[in-house]
């Protein structure tokens, strides 16, 4: 059996494994494991489960993994991300779709706290949409602007996203998380357009909210500022080569701690059970991405991303034609497979690609991400859509897919935009303090 | 006998979260400190090694609660689809093929801190032992490898699912 034919039936078995439920990180290390031990032998395996397994667990980058995702638990269980939804509320939500365009720029805010669009989606979800439904918007408009806003949680910095794109691939985490902002606030204005045009056909589907005086509105952004000053010392931290990635991370997690104490919304036991909470998504994730080194050199052992290169190189489509068609298939796996899961199974094969055809891999890595956020309100496995379903068990889950087509469409536009304008990606990493 | 090694591993389970937990708001204090300490002219000294290797604690403390609650990402488009029978043989296969992955990282890992004992592997500035990390990796693996098998121990004498046995009713 030549090596091509050994990973072909790696894939496929497990592709088996993963549509028989078995974790992607088990099924990941299972395959990854035999492979390796059938082209270079058990030794070679054993030494790479060993050497994995302590390498990837003491990587001194992938530390803003935990830190970040207790920043954003602790930003949550103190109430912080409401702060950012009134704020947007009292200067926007006396307009009509004003209060789901408030719970987008939420959903932007809270994003630049947490890395998770789980997270966003579902703290929004339970601050916005009983706001929404008092005000009778339509439920397709509101379940849809929550799980279509909790995605921006994937793109804003600090994105998990990232730092799994930015470790398979060997770039900067510091310059993803800057490819991410501009193409991020982007979005979040698409999201708005989209908003507006559907109430301009619709208006019945997002009615004013309450009128706030100019005292009211200064009050809710005062109260906000905490907040907002927080995310500019992080991102801007990290942007102004003050902070590497790691410190932003932990200076962001300490500073939300020590906030939610001085302002009586955090006890001990709710900083613990958030650490808790934290410890538990980043075993998940840190398991894939060890499952994720072990599989890689299998595939790179068998040589399959030069076949696959050869394929597509074969075409005579080019750098934009094979980009395109990479997006594409992006896109139909992101339907599928968990967002994660299709980053470690498709990067070792299309990063190769991308990077002997010249492509920015910091660029390609913002479209990907792009891409994995419009999996997230895909069905049937759009993950944000359960999310709101869970916070909305009235709403039928049809209505609420229903709900994220505009903003799906939203996101292809502006995924179409980005790859038409690499600069709007490229310009904040190249400008970075080195 | 089962009852008694579940609470056993229960308590066990609990305390690699507990230790990860406790690591992960180590982590926080060494940074914010190391951070702090630098904008007047004094970072932590160490503070790299301290940090990755907390991070160890971390990752591994968390395993085993990761999969007490579910944390492991699996595509679940088609269990409603299969019948019960099947999938109560994929709870168990899940099970004991995870436990026999974590019991391997512990004998490989336990394998390497031989070498980094015999090499006098340390950390660059503190020079703590690296093979005192990888024993706590061990440790933590062999919690996670025992809780997995002893799981799938529980589905085949009880013959329930997941889904039976988390929702009784």
């Amino acid at each position: 059996m030549s090596p091509v034919a050994i990973a072909l039936t790696g894939i496929s078995v497990l592709l088996v494994l993963l549509a028989f439920r078995i974790p992607v990180a088990f099924a990941m290390f299972l395959v990854g494991f035999i492979g390796v031990w059938s082209l270079n032998g058990l030794n070679a395996a054993m030494g790479l489960l060993a050497s994995e397994s302590f390498t990837l667990a003491s990587n001194p980058e992938l530390i803003v993994i935990p830190l970040f995702i207790l920043m954003g638990n602790v930003a949550s269980v103190t109430g912080m991300s409401r702060r950012l939804y009134e704020a947007a509320y009292a200067i926007v939500g006396q307009v009509r779709g004003g209060l789901a365009a408030a719970t987008v720029i939420g959903c932007g805010g809270f994003a630049a706290l947490s890395g998770s669009s789980v997270a966003s989606a579902l703290t929004m979800g339970k601050v916005s949409l009983a706001e929404m439904d008092r005000f009778n918007y339509d439920p397709r408009l509101s379940t849809g602007v929550v799980a279509a806003g909790g995605t921006l949680g994937i793109l804003i910095p600090p994105s998990t996203g990232f730092v799994i794109y930015a470790i398979l691939s060997e770039q900067s985490i510091g310059r993803l998380f800057m490819a991410g902002v501009i193409p991020g606030i982007l979005l979040l204005c698409m999201f708005i357009v989209t908003i507006w045009i559907l109430c301009l056909f619709r208006p019945e589907m997002g009615p004013p909210g309450p009128a706030t005086s100019l005292a009211e509105k200064t009050r809710a952004v005062v109260d906000a500022l905490p907040i907002i000053i927080l995310t500019l010392l992080t991102i801007g931290g990290i942007y102004g080569g003050f902070f590497s990635p790691v410190e932003a991370a932990g200076v962001g997690a300490g500073a939300v701690i020590l906030m939610g104490f001085a302002m009586r919304k955090l006890s001990l036991r709710q900083l613990w059970q958030a650490s808790r909470d934290s410890i538990v998504t980043t075993a998940a994730v840190m398991l894939i991405l060890i499952a994720a080194h072990i599989f890689n050199p299998f595939l790179a052992l068998s040589h399959i991303p030069d076949f696959v290169e050869e394929v597509i190189t074969g075409q005579g489509l080019g750098p934009m034609g094979t980009l395109i068609i990479i997006l594409v298939i992006y896109m139909v796996l992101g339907a599928f497979l968990e967002g994660f899961a299709m980053l470690v199974l498709t990067l070792p094969i299309f990063v190769p690609i991308m990077n002997s055809m010249g492509v920015d891999l910091i660029w390609f890595g913002v479209l990907v991400v792009l891409t994995l956020e419009m999996g997230l309100i895909s069905p049937p496995v759009g993950i944000n859509v359960f999310i709101v379903k869970s916070v909305a068990p009235k709403v039928p889950l049809g209505t609420i897919f229903r709900g994220v087509m505009p903003f799906w469409f939203a996101m292809l536009v502006t995924l179409a935009i980005l790859v038409a304008v690499p600069q709007l990606s490229l310009f904040l990493p190249s400008q970075m303090m080195q | 006998m089962l009852a008694r090694l579940r609470a056993v591993t229960d308590r066990l389970i609990g305390l690699s979260a507990w230790l990860g937990t406790a690591a992960l708001l180590f982590l926080v204090l060494t940074v914010l400190v190391d951070v702090i300490g630098r904008a007047f002219g004094h970072p932590l000294y160490g503070s790299q090694d301290m940090t990755t290797m907390a991070f160890v604690v971390v990752t591994f403390g968390g395993m085993a609660l990761c999969d007490q609650t579910g944390g492991h990402i699996a595509v679940d488009l088609f269990e409603r689809h299969f019948p019960p029978r099947l999938n109560h043989l994929i709870d168990i296969v899940v099970d004991l093929l995870g436990g026999v992955l974590f019991l391997g990282i512990a004998y490989a890992v336990w394998k390497a801190s031989a070498l980094s004992m015999m090499l006098n592997l340390r950390t660059n500035l503190l020079g703590l032992p690296q093979a005192w990390f990888q024993w706590i990796l061990v440790a933590l693996s062999l919690i996670t490898g025992l809780a997995l098998l002893l799981r799938a121990a529980e589905f085949i004498i009880s013959g329930q699912s997941r889904h039976q046995m988390e929702h009784p009713e």
